[in-house]
């Protein structure tokens, strides 16, 4: 046998006998209890606290700021199991799953109030009306205060990071964007977050600036948070009239020292202002966009393939049912799927966060590349986003059920 | 419908493999996934232009120059065909202190042989005497894999193997005479295992140290998630079926104490042979105890829980070049021993730092990079107070701390250039991988629950009828290989039960 080296003689061969009889002992003089439960552990708890697979919450007050834009105070559910709600970084949205017509559909909504606000046991998110939007008309119109809402944990990467952004922030907000820079400012006041923000606001007018006040008076007691209105249909006192261009954002940005610019709003906001940012050269890591939300037209890109007009079937698996769908080539195959009622997963609907990730088994699609949050290898082996897919053919997809709780 | 003949629980490595392997031997076969992606571990994830890599430092055991290595035989088995990139140099380890050193290794055999003598030199033949102790090892290892032999004929034919077996990697390496700092440098991958070399057994050290050697490490072109994808191809191109977001909350029993299925997303799957990638622990935890024999109980109840991780993951908007990053990977220890190094591992005792560009030169965007920090942390390791409150502070806190440092010890500058970063913790281990305290280990391979005893005791520790395990918390203990080997194991074992009508 060549498999004897002699210098390993002065190892024993009893070592081998010894260590088996040593887990025997181990084992035999154990507790035979049954294993403790997960929510035992410190570290499983605590990401059941940042992370809970659902938040029961109800509307506990609403404020009216205008018949088309209303905010909802929401706490935790205590009747259906609702605990404690998940802290979060300001920036960051909820997903609330909106149950209308016997269907299920879910939407995301950034947190208005602050980290800290959670401590009072509460959330805010703002809802404006979008034309021709299914969901925020019917928020606005059927929400009362003691609706059930059924949220996802915070979510989302538009945060501050402080080894990341620089120590000035240049937010620029369209619209309901305000809302997560509403978290920023409350966060920064109440010493959660360690900032400057300072915050480029576009509105038609003064009126339409729902929370610029509010922001205002934060500024006064903080002199981290400064805001400017910026006007682009009237004229107003000690307001910016006209749209965020580069030459606003030099105007009110830090002179010698970098700084990070935030933009959340419209998609016809980030269209705008992209183009002036690209005049000022500024690193990619200094720029940050909140989600583009939802993608519509796609037909309207250069290369897009068709006319747009076709309807196309869609074969849908989901855990073992499979249902056909119809939908128009301009719609996402997300969107044609919740309104046939399947309830699909989605989280971010803008591309990025691949909560909706399903596999392609048949079809051509047509997805745009600025929001092809996919990774490498989905490409090739078929998997899509459908929430930012658009169907070039009849397609047959496999699509992973929500989770049940 | 929804009888199988073979549910598999977790599309973790283990388990993609179980699953592709039953059904590509034809069995009808169901993988249930809890989250909506497969892979556990092995996947990736997208920050704005930056795709990252989760948690494969390098695989192992997994070569064109060597047909025996066992992930490529499974690959090629199953048909896999994932591109792969390999890298020449197998580590560079910085010890800092007055007994520093700072040595670079190759792989491969000889170039490895080389490294070493280089750094310390006088020592190639008693390293080489060291490694080639893996032939008796592998001799040893083909008998067992048909069943354990019997003691006395392993003890008169195989006692390299059984004195090898019996006693950590230190004692193993003084035996053989290796100097003092070259046995120090060939610790350095103790980390990889969790455990120190003067507690981890030797035999499980040598083969992973001979695996990296022999067959140079690689890592997927488009990161491990494009492995995962790969295995699911293979099971799906076989009739086999995958569930996603059905995650497993009850095993099921017949009235013979045997598991005839589970229940997933309210709905109850039954099969002759379920094959778990799951942790025992939350298998029991999902059973009716009254299913589960004493010894599994105690078995769980005495296991420590293995290794975690703090990872910090940047994507940075310079070149690897114009950041001053060279190697692939990089160990940077504070001491020459291990035990030093496993006590300190909170400040600086031991952490790994790799660059992914160096082994994938476009593995991000031109005129970026990434850099992938591991810290190793074991139960009991976090904060006490630690709460949602003041999480993320510590984070960013921890992860500042070993950038800096790594920072000053290379002199370069990595802040600034922070385009994106992510930051795991056992915490976020919990959350994805729902094992006890984060473990991503499985159980701890210290002491006596080390490969040798786990796969002595096998039968015995694993009494569930129609139940097989696979993962980093089976026999095989942690890594990519381990994952995918215990896979293999499971589908052999459950192929080989149902073929004979078991």
């Amino acid at each position: 046998m060549a498999n004897k080296n002699k210098l390993l003689e002065s190892l024993s061969m009893s070592g081998f006998v010894k260590t088996v009889a040593e887990r025997l002992r181990a084992v035999g003089k154990s507790s035979d209890a049954p294993v403790p439960d997960l929510l035992s552990y410190p570290e499983n708890k605590l990401a059941q606290q940042l992370h809970p697979h659902v938040q029961f919450l109800i509307v506990e007050d609403i404020i009216d700021h205008s018949p088309d834009m209303k905010s909802y105070i929401l706490a935790a559910d205590l009747k259906r199991g609702g605990d404690k709600l998940a802290w979060f970084s300001a920036g960051q949205y909820l997903v609330l799953q909106i149950e209308m017509d016997g269907k299920t559909i879910s939407r995301p909504y950034s947190i208005a109030s602050s980290p800290c606000d959670t401590k009072d046991g509460y959330y805010q998110i703002t809802v404006k009306r979008v034309e021709g939007g299914v969901a925020s008309g019917y928020i606005l119109d059927n929400w009362t205060i003691g609706t059930p809402v059924t949220a996802s944990a915070p979510l989302g990467d538009f945060t501050y990071e402080r080894l990341r952004d620089a120590k000035t922030v240049i937010g620029i907000a369209g619209g309901s964007g305000i809302t997560p820079f509403r978290a920023f400012a409350r966060a920064i006041a109440q010493g959660e977050e360690d900032f400057n923000l300072v915050l480029l606001y576009g509105s038609r007018t003064k009126k339409d600036a729902v929370f610029s006040d509010e922001i205002a008076a934060l500024a006064e007691t903080c002199n981290k948070i400064k805001i400017v209105n910026v006007l682009s249909a009237s004229k107003a006192k000690d307001c910016e009239q006209g749209f965020i261009t580069a030459k606003l954002i030099q105007k009110y940005a830090p002179k010698d020292e970098a700084y990070s610019v935030f933009l959340c709003g419209p998609q016809a906001m980030y269209r705008f202002v992209d183009k002036e940012l690209a005049t000022l050269s500024l690193r990619q890591k200094f720029v940050r966009h909140e989600l583009f939300g939802e993608y519509f037209h796609p037909e309207q890109n250069d290369d897009y393939p068709q006319d747009g007009k076709a309807v196309y079937t869609l074969t849908v698996h989901m855990a073992g049912q499979t249902k056909t769908v119809s939908c128009p080539a301009d719609t996402s195959l997300l969107r044609a799927m919740e309104a046939a009622g399947l309830n699909p997963p989605s989280d971010c609907r803008s591309g990025r966060c691949g909560w909706c990730h399903s596999q392609l088994l048949k079809g051509d699609v047509y997805v745009p590349e600025s929001v092809d949050g996919r990774r490498m290898a989905d490409k090739i082996y078929g998997y899509i986003h459908p929430c930012c897919t658009f169907p070039l053919s009849d397609c047959e997809l496999d699509v992973p059920p929500m989770p049940k709780l | 419908m929804n009888q199988y003949d073979v549910i598999v629980v977790g599309a973790g490595n283990g388990g993609l493999v179980a699953a592709a392997m039953t059904a590509k031997a034809g069995y009808r076969t169901l993988l249930l996934e809890k989250h909506n992606i497969p892979g556990g571990c092995a996947t990736s994830f997208v920050r704005g232009r930056f795709e990252f890599e989760p948690s494969l430092h390098e695989l192992c055991s997994e070569a064109t120059r060597d047909d025996q290595s066992s992930v490529t035989s499974i690959f090629r088995d199953l048909g896999v065909d994932v591109p792969l990139l390999y890298e020449d140099t197998l580590l560079r380890v910085i010890c800092r202190g007055e007994n520093g050193y700072d040595v670079t290794l190759k792989a491969g055999w000889e170039p490895f042989l080389d490294s070493m003598e280089a750094a310390v030199p006088g020592c190639r033949e008693s390293v080489k005497t060291f490694l080639d102790l893996i032939n008796p090892v592998d001799d040893a290892m083909g008998l067992m894999n048909d069943g354990i032999p019997n003691p006395v004929m392993l003890m008169k034919k195989h006692s390299d193997f059984i004195r090898i077996a019996g006693h950590s990697a230190e004692e193993v390496m003084d035996a053989v005479g290796i100097p003092q700092k070259a046995k120090d440098i060939l610790n350095t991958y103790w980390g990889y295992l969790g455990v120190p070399t003067d507690e981890l057994n030797g035999l499980h050290y040598l083969s992973l140290l001979t695996a990296y050697i022999k067959g140079h490490p690689s890592m997927p072109y488009h990161r491990s998630h494009e492995m995962s994808l790969a295995l699911v191809k293979v099971l799906q191109d076989n009739g086999g079926t995958i569930y996603y977001n059905r995650e497993v909350t009850r095993f099921l029993y017949d009235g013979q104490d045997a598991v005839c299925g589970v229940i997933a997303g309210g709905e109850a799957f039954w099969a002759k042979k379920v094959i778990s990638n799951v942790i025992p622990n939350n298998v029991f935890n999902r059973s009716d105890n009254r299913h589960i024999s004493k010894r599994s109980r105690k078995l769980a109840n005495a296991r420590q829980l293995g290794m975690t991780f703090i990872t910090i993951y940047l994507g940075l908007d310079c070149t690897m070049e114009e950041l001053g990053v060279k190697d692939y990977s990089v160990f940077v220890v504070n001491d020459p021993n291990p035990r030093k190094q496993y006590d300190d591992r909170l400040d600086f005792g031991m952490y790994i730092v790799n660059c992914l560009n160096k082994a994938l030169p476009d593995a991000t965007p031109e005129g970026t990079c990434t850099l992938f920090f591991t810290l190793p942390y074991y139960p009991g390791d976090l904060p006490e107070d630690l709460s949602p409150e003041n999480y993320k502070k510590f984070k960013n806190d921890i992860a500042e701390k070993f950038i800096k440092d790594y920072e000053q010890l290379m002199g370069i500058s990595i802040i600034p250039h922070i385009e994106e970063i992510s930051i795991a913790t056992p915490i976020t281990f919990a959350r994805y991988l729902s094992t006890p305290r984060g473990a991503v280990y499985g159980y701890s391979n210290g002491g006596w629950d080390n490969v040798v005893t786990r796969a002595a005791m096998e039968a015995m520790d694993y009494d569930t009828a129609n139940l097989y395990f696979c993962g980093g918390h089976y026999i095989r203990g942690d890594g990519y290989p381990s994952g995918y080997m215990t896979g293999e194991m499971a589908a052999k074992a459950v192929i080989r039960a149902l073929k004979e009508g078991k």
